[in-house]
């Protein structure tokens, strides 16, 4: 029970944490872009440094190192097992801070190891692949909108405040395109090693991240046409209204789109090359792209894989799961809430107040459906076998490109039949019922032959 | 040719183990997202109870209670105990007064098959029979723990009732025990002991402290 609470106070600290990392970010990003415009260089340039800062540096890359640590600690638990909790800080004892430690030893390992470099190799695109590899996956969060924009009055201007580094209208085709720059990555650090197995692990990530470039645009070109932009602030925007018009039902992504939502899930995925499409890789078995690499420079191979899980996490949540809303009714007991809130402390309800506290709380559920998200992909990691190699083939151009191509097509027929969002969501709701069907006619299909194994352990 | 009868068919031959028929793949089975999400559901309900409740420590792994599904012994903090049959390291074995029950006879020495004990022997200046080791010493890198010295001392000299296992160090002449780390637990007095014979001795007395009366023979000589 103790472990209960103490887990339970962790998880409201780290909404606290989320929710004063939102407002000093919202802080920073309204105080830059007012110097930036005082100095003449208008106000875009300082609110996207600030967002860099605090979207990048102290979001996505803290998320990231820490998911280093939370992918052997969670996969413990999933396992049965403790994880590592052996590395303590001088002074603390035996309190070993959930392994944290272990974070801060790993980087010591990594900084302070040989730096090897394979006599057979090209030593200009050694040396450049793990950045091609780590800068466009870094790229990639820049067009995602952590918070809602907040004007806010600037002397004589109204600065519109936002934790969203770049806002371009072609929005989701950058993706694409930066996404797609991280195979040059990953195939130049299979060549340039001059090793024979890393050049067919550099092969083999090739061939896989093009074949799920396509089933990655297909999935999300049905959530472009049901939302008419490629802007991901106006996707969430559209998520933002209740499906049929209930406000406890709001249209997600995930709901309108469930096919969609599953395609572009399983393409990204196996972007990341992280488990069931780990063939690039293969850690332990066959030998990846990145066998000849040391030190910090496999550290970046690392690093780019967990920023990518973070990426991908922000993505499909501002792109599915409604970004920073939750349901219409909900996010309408938000703002009453920010607005008690405000009142408590100014006297009124100032209005650029309670936008503001609104909308540090909406970043915070912004943040918190990121980390689900990215838990959701280490329980996956840690839960499905691997593909064959023939098996990634055809489910990239046999399964996933064709079911793309119908969704789109549905997609298409439904808003050309009813432009407001109710067909689509009701086939979405019959394409979630059926696949829930399914589940529980599975669940009582194979638990019924199970044999009663001869002896059973405690557990 | 195809006239010819066919040879029965040969009865499969016996199996020890039965292994379980193969059904079907059903039709969810083969769509395959409803058994991934089956199987996710396995690791996130054993991600669950392990992350919220806490492991019962108990060193007894497989009666450990509670929902935490955790079966690891932090060894050095929690150490497993040992099965109640297990004997452990040996020990010599000391008398009443302290000294070893070894009259070094080199009957261990000599059975011992990895041969890790090393005597020494000694004399007593006044008395011309007993023995005693001077070195006892075992290498424990050497010993297999097999018993055979326990087997062969003729004076219940030596015993494996420690129920402990030698303690790993780090480096070799450390692990080479001799009579101060190997002479220790309770005393142990038989009533043939040949000290109980000599003048003005005390009486026999078991390894409790607790005399042992003579058998029914047995006179003052």
């Amino acid at each position: 029970m103790a472990r209960l609470f103490r887990m339970l106070l962790l998880g409201v600290l780290i909404v606290l944490g989320l929710c004063a990392w939102a407002w000093l970010g919202y802080l920073a990003v309204n105080w830059l872009g007012g110097v930036t415009l005082g100095w003449g260089w208008g106000a875009t340039l300082g609110q996207a440094v600030a967002a860099i800062v605090f979207i990048q540096l102290l979001f996505v890359m803290i998320v990231a190192t820490l998911l280093t640590l939370a992918e052997r600690k969670w996969s413990a638990a999933m396992q049965d097992r403790i994880g590592p909790n052996r590395a303590r800080l001088p002074g603390l004892g035996r309190f070993s801070l959930g392994g944290i430690p272990h974070v801060l030893a790993d980087a010591l390992k990594m900084i302070s190891k040989e730096d090897f470099l394979p006599s057979q190799s090209n030593r200009v695109l050694y040396h450049l692949a793990p950045v091609l590899n780590f800068a466009p996956i870094f790229c990639l969060f820049a067009i995602v909108p952590m918070g809602p924009p907040v004007p806010i009055r600037h002397g004589f201007a109204v600065l519109v405040a936002t934790l969203q580094i770049a806002n371009p209208d072609v929005g989701l085709l950058y993706v694409f395109a930066i996404a797609s720059l991280a195979v040059y990555g990953v195939s130049l650090a299979g060549w340039a090693s001059g090793n024979k197995l890393a050049l067919l692990g550099g092969v083999r990530a090739s061939s896989q991240m093009i074949a799920y470039e396509v089933a990655l645009g297909l999935g999300l070109v049905g959530m472009m046409m049901t939302a008419g932009t490629l802007r991901l602030d106006q996707m969430v925007q559209t998520q933002s209204q209740g499906l049929f018009g209930l406000s406890w039902l709001p249209a997600w992504g995930i709901f309108v789109q469930p096919l969609g939502f599953l395609l572009f899930f399983a393409a990204a995925f196996a972007e990341t090359k992280r488990t069931p499409f780990d063939l690039p890789e293969g850690e332990s078995e066959i030998i990846g792209y990145f066998v000849e690499y040391s030190g910090m420079k496999f550290g970046m191979f690392m690093i780019a894989e967990f920023v990518e899980i973070v990426t991908l996490a922000a993505i499909v949540t501002a792109v599915f799961l409604g970004g920073w809303h939750l349901s219409p009714a909900i996010d309408g007991g938000l703002a009453s809430f920010a607005a008690v809130l405000v009142r408590w402390r100014f006297g009124f309800a100032e209005p650029t107040g309670v936008l503001l506290t609104l909308a540090v709380m909406q970043t915070a559920i912004f943040a918190v459906k990121v980390l689900v998200l990215c838990w959701l992909q280490l329980a996956i990691r840690w839960t499905f076998p691997r593909f064959r190699y023939d098996q990634i083939q055809y489910l990239g151009w046999r399964i996933l490109l064709p079911l793309g191509l119908a969704n789109v097509f549905a997609t298409g027929v439904c808003l050309l039949l009813d432009p407001s969002l109710s067909l689509l969501g009701a086939v979405g709701l019959a394409e979630i019922g059926v696949g829930i069907a399914a589940l529980l006619w599975s669940g009582a299909k194979s638990t019924q032959p199970a044999p009663a194994p001869a002896h059973v352990g405690s557990h | 040719m195809s006239d010819a009868p066919k040879p029965p068919p040969k009865a499969p031959a016996p199996v020890a183990y039965k292994a379980p028929e193969l059904r079907p793949e059903t039709l969810p089975e083969r769509a395959f997202v409803p058994e991934l999400l089956r199987g996710l559901a396995v690791s996130t309900s054993h991600f669950l109870r392990n992350l919220l409740f806490s492991r019962d420590p108990s060193p007894d792994v497989l009666h450990r209670r509670g929902p935490n599904l955790v079966s690891t012994v932090q060894y050095p903090e929690e150490v497993a105990p040992y099965p109640p049959g297990y004997r452990g390291m040996h020990r010599l074995v000391p008398r009443p007064d302290g000294n070893p029950r070894c009259v070094a006879c080199y009957m261990c020495a000599t059975i011992c098959p990895a041969q890790c004990i090393y005597i020494e022997a000694g004399e007593y200046p006044q008395d011309p029979i007993e023995k005693f080791p001077r070195r006892f010493e075992i290498d424990e890198l050497r010993c297999i723990v097999c018993g055979l010295c326990v087997e062969a001392c003729p004076k219940d000299a030596i015993r494996m009732d420690t129920g402990t296992h030698c303690k790993p160090t780090y480096d070799r002449p450390t692990i080479v025990y001799g009579i101060d780390r190997l002479l220790k637990g309770p005393a142990v007095s038989h009533r043939t002991d040949v000290w109980f014979k000599r003048e003005g001795s005390d009486p026999p007395a078991d390894g409790h402290g607790h005399p042992i009366p003579p058998l029914p023979g047995e006179g003052k000589s």
